[in-house]
């Protein structure tokens, strides 16, 4: 007799998501910047780039989304980089 | 002032002019705050919005000791390496920083750039002017001494990266 498996119903919560964000800084230097966004996220250089010219020309950039315990973890490596990050909620 | 890779493991900083000399050999105690709250500020900036007190306050507790413990130790490396300075009167002087201390150095070179930006309140305007100005106030002086570092971030990040 074939044995019927019944999945036990999870109720699963993602929990809300929390951003990091960058906010532009007229000391920190563009070069620098995209090296830490590369170093701490791992990110390619273009994509890098890309945060860094946001943070730059729109003043601040959402770098990576996700759980609030790795976003704290985000947020401190960027202060340890001398970067002004916050972390906030995800609309 | 020329900074190179020299070999696998180290930055030559060679033809250093004694002006030069003098503003490397300042970079450690320009960091000291010396208790201005702006420069505190700013070394020690805000982790989020005042909606997340505990956060705010576990973060008071636990990482700003250890931010300054890291801004310090890259300091006392910084420190240790401008002990090799070599400066003799009437030569151009020569430094040899070992690659593995060049996040050290920026790290050091953004502290005192951010500290005297932050003392001296300059503006963003005032920071991405590159014009030489006719007279030289302290402000005037202080905002090349801030380039300065800033071309040898740059210079740094160039030989890091490579």
């Amino acid at each position: 007799m074939a044995e019927t498996v019944v999945e036990p119903k999870v109720k699963v919560s993602l929990g809300t998501p929390w951003n990091v964000v960058v906010h532009n800084d007229p000391v920190n230097l563009m070069s620098y910047v995209t090296m830490v966004f590369q170093r701490v996220f791992g990110y390619s250089k273009e994509k890098a780039q890309q945060h860094m010219l946001e943070v730059h020309y729109k003043g601040r950039s959402i770098v990576w989304t996700g759980t609030r315990e790795r976003a704290e973890f985000y947020v401190q490596q960027l202060h340890g980089y001398l970067l002004l990050a916050t972390l906030e909620k995800a609309e | 002032m020329l900074i190179r890779r020299l070999k696998e493991n180290s930055i030559e900083l060679t033809e250093i002019e004694p002006i030069e000399a003098e503003l490397l050999r300042k970079v450690p105690s320009v960091c000291d705050t010396g208790g201005d709250s702006r420069a505190e500020t700013r070394l020690f900036s805000s982790p989020a919005d005042t909606s997340e007190r505990q956060f705010l306050n576990d973060w008071d507790e636990y990482v700003r000791p250890e931010l300054r413990h890291l801004f310090l130790s890259a300091r006392k490396t910084v420190e240790a390496d401008l002990e090799n300075l070599l400066d003799r009167p009437g030569h151009l002087g020569r430094l040899i920083v070992p690659r593995t201390h060049g996040d050290a150095w920026l790290n050091t070179l953004n502290q005192a750039r951010l500290v005297l930006a932050s003392k001296f309140d300059f503006s963003d305007e005032e920071l991405s002017m590159h014009k030489v100005p006719k007279s030289f106030s302290r402000r005037d002086l202080v905002l090349l001494q801030i380039n300065f570092y800033a071309a040898i971030q740059e210079r740094i990040i160039d030989v890091i990266e490579s």
